[in-house]
């Protein structure tokens, strides 16, 4: 089992610069958090679906130096937000290689139908709002249960409403609907904050629940319980049903003696009973819900 | 007979650019507090609050201050206190370091988390007397005011 701590901010923009990256990313460290995931966000409706099979999703960023700068203080995983209108997405993320190459990978709908979509079929872990474009976008009641079942998880901001009144009072708005329409379940808090001034303490956001409409389980839990089931479901979508899996912690050694079979074993295997027993129980999981 | 409930919210001032000082006392910290407050909770979050509200302590040097609030009230506090990005007219924000039932926990979390930055802080300074000084000024707890 992937090892992760608390607290998590699963969006931190990226930006080109890095002088900007190490800003945020050290106060980051500095406010308690241990897990971080670097967005991006690509829209989908602006390319032509013209050329089929060939690859629509942009590469990661490369962000090893970062990696490898807050090595032991941070995990830094990356995230793609998908920007998309109508279901044609669907087949293009089932297609595309370069998507397995992010940890998570969220879905921002503009459109009702595609909202829909996003919570009943949509093969992603997140759904995330604009708040540039307002709170016309509401989530219906059924909906909402299905992507719960699915185990979808929901995406509050807090950084553009610290910024500003407007986008305020329409996360509040999209938050409270959470509340009325399915008692908060599945619901996460993370900044996207461009600037290292509107980061917030894990806790100072736990408290920003009140005026979301979460209680104060639900709240803490927003940073912590449910970024860490999120994680865990975006991994499994990442490696299919899975029992157990090996990961190399060294460098990879090739020996003589067995070359027909695992040429690929790695030098440090971890795989100790509670891997197995927690992927197991994962995989039945996913195995009664599909 | 129920005592009164209290909350101390030990918070630490962080501002936009560093600075040595923030040139404010109880009283100032105390009204920008309720007039924050009052924006985003309305009258009846300040009538809730108003009562009982205080700045118990503030340290200029270290920007850690204490407030007490009713535990009634103390959601309308520690909810707003990540929205405020201008304290007095300083761009700072709050970063929530403890919330304690009593003042004595408070003081223990703070005398705590001071030694921690001091244990950062000592390494990078040279001279004795420049450590005396800043031992002196980061564990100075002043209560009575």
């Amino acid at each position: 089992m992937e090892q992760t701590k608390p607290f998590y901010d699963f969006c931190v923009p990226y930006n080109k610069d890095d002088s900007v990256m190490r800003a945020l990313l050290s106060e980051l460290v500095e406010t308690g958090y241990k897990t971080v995931a670097i967005d991006q966000s690509f829209d989908h409706s602006k390319k032509e679906a013209g050329k089929r099979g060939s690859e629509m999703f942009p590469e990661p960023h490369k962000i090893e130096h970062l990696r490898r700068e807050f090595q032991d203080k941070l995990r830094i995983l990356q995230r793609i937000t998908i920007l998309y209108v109508d279901v044609n997405v669907a087949h293009a993320m089932s297609v595309s290689q370069n998507l397995r190459k992010f940890n998570l990978i969220a879905g921002q709908p503009k459109t009702d139908a595609a909202l829909t979509h996003c919570c009943t079929a949509f093969n992603g872990d997140l759904i995330t709002f604009d708040p540039a474009a307002g709170s016309r976008l509401l989530v219906n009641r059924k909906a909402y249960q299905v992507a719960v079942r699915r185990g979808m998880f929901f995406e509050i901001k807090y950084a553009p409403s610290i910024a500003d009144s407007n986008y305020r009072k329409d996360m509040i708005k999209v938050a409270q609907n959470y509340c009325t329409k399915g008692k908060s379940k599945n619901i996460i808090f993370s900044s996207g904050a461009a600037h290292e001034f509107q980061l917030r303490g894990p806790y100072d956001v736990a408290n920003l629940a009140f005026i979301f409409g979460l209680s104060e389980d639900q709240g803490k839990n927003a940073v912590d319980r449910h970024c860490r089931q999120l994680f865990l479901k975006a991994e499994s979508r990442r490696l299919g049903k899975t029992v157990m899996f090996v990961k190399g912690n060294g460098p990879i050694v090739f020996s003589d003696s067995s070359e027909d079979e695992q040429s690929t074993e790695d030098d440090e295997m971890k795989a100790d009973a509670f891997e197995v027993k927690d992927e197991t129980e994962h995989a039945i999981k996913r195995l009664k819900m599909a | 007979m129920v005592r009164i409930k209290n909350r101390y919210i030990a918070v630490q001032i962080v501002p936009y650019t560093p600075t040595q000082s923030l040139r404010l006392n109880d009283h100032s910290l105390a009204k920008i507090l309720l007039q924050n407050v009052e924006k985003y909770h309305g009258a009846y979050g300040l009538a809730v609050i108003e009562q009982g509200f205080r700045v118990k302590y503030i340290n200029d040097r270290t920007k850690i201050a204490i407030i007490r609030c009713l535990h009634r009230g103390q959601h309308f506090v520690s909810s707003i206190l990540p929205l405020i990005t201008l304290i007095g007219d300083v761009r700072a924000k709050f970063r929530t370091l403890y919330i304690g039932a009593t003042i004595i926990q408070c003081n223990k979390f703070i005398v705590k988390h001071q030694k921690q930055f001091l244990d950062r802080v000592m390494g990078q300074l040279n001279s004795a007397k420049e450590r005396q000084d800043l031992f002196k000024s980061v564990m100075e707890f002043d209560m009575d005011r």
